[in-house]
């Protein structure tokens, strides 16, 4: 059997036919966004994605049956990035931040929260706005940016991320919030309506 | 009585309803009563919701021909494999 004929399931009843060439082009942006928020760098992305891609149409047929391709391709992504960072052996020497830090000892919040000063649709369009995103999910400790990009991101469920990341649900939980709130932190000087 | 501090480290089980009823009274109760905390609630659901929203950043086009290149490569192998 050649894998450029493989039918796919993909979750759609039917399945499409699926050719290497349509991987790439259809799959490969979400492999490559992924790997490049997880990992924060263009070229290890690219190697990532091309080990990624590669790999995949390769098993092609063994896919045949299993979950939905979006499935396998975000488990496949995030081995190959967590992997990707091992070989690299670089390790966060920046303390983890407190993303409680702006509460006071009496639990009061120390600056005031303003109102944000947009709708979601209109923030993700711009540009500026998309590149202070990125760079704050870049800039979170990795151990909570992975679960953040899988969830609020991807929008893989918690029970996923878990088994992909060999998590307990409690602990992906606790660092989805605490990158949550470290996000929040970071963008709301950006967002908070001036004072009048 | 629950300060600002504990409201917010309970917001993800808060907002996903996973609290029990008399937390979510309590939690709800400051909300409303909170102007400081009910602008924090809505920039941590604000916040989600605009990275869901994130659009995808195209592939580099050197990195799609590679991938074309690499894709040919293999199969050319595959092929050579097949004949011997």
């Amino acid at each position: 059997m050649t894998i450029a004929n493989v039918r796919i399931p993909d979750g759609k009843p039917n399945g499409a036919e699926l050719t290497p060439e349509l991987v790439f082009l259809e799959h490969g942006p979400r492999v490559y966004n992924l790997a490049r928020r997880m990992l924060g760098n263009d070229a290890d992305a690219e190697d990532v994605t091309q080990d990624v891609l590669l790999q995949v149409v390769r098993k092609l047929d063994t896919f045949r049956g299993e979950a939905n391709l979006s499935t396998w391709l975000h488990r496949v992504t995030v081995n190959a990035a967590l992997a990707h960072r091992r070989k690299r052996a670089t390790r966060e020497l920046r303390e983890i931040p407190d993303p409680l830090e702006l509460f006071t000892e009496n639990g009061y919040h120390s600056q005031s929260p303003k109102p944000w000063s947009a709708t979601p649709d209109l923030l993700a369009q711009n540009k500026e706005t998309t590149e202070l995103i990125e760079k704050a999910i870049t800039e979170l400790p990795e151990i909570y940016r992975d679960v953040y990009v899988l969830s609020d991101v991807e929008g893989v469920p918690n029970a996923q991320i878990g088994e992909m990341l060999g998590l307990t649900l409690p602990a992906v939980k606790s660092r989805l919030h605490r990158g949550r709130l470290l996000m929040r932190n970071a963008l709301a000087p950006h967002f908070e309506k001036a004072e009048a | 009585m629950m300060t600002c501090k504990e409201i917010a480290e309970l917001l993800l089980d808060y907002l996903d309803g996973n609290l029990p009823k008399e937390y979510c009274d309590i939690i709800c109760q400051h909300i409303n009563l909170c102007g400081p905390c009910l602008h924090y609630v809505e920039s941590y659901q604000l916040t989600v919701k605009i990275s869901r929203e994130l659009p995808r950043t195209p592939m580099p086009h050197a990195l799609v021909e590679r991938l074309q290149a690499a894709w040919k490569e293999i199969q050319e192998m595959e092929t050579r494999e097949e004949q011997h």
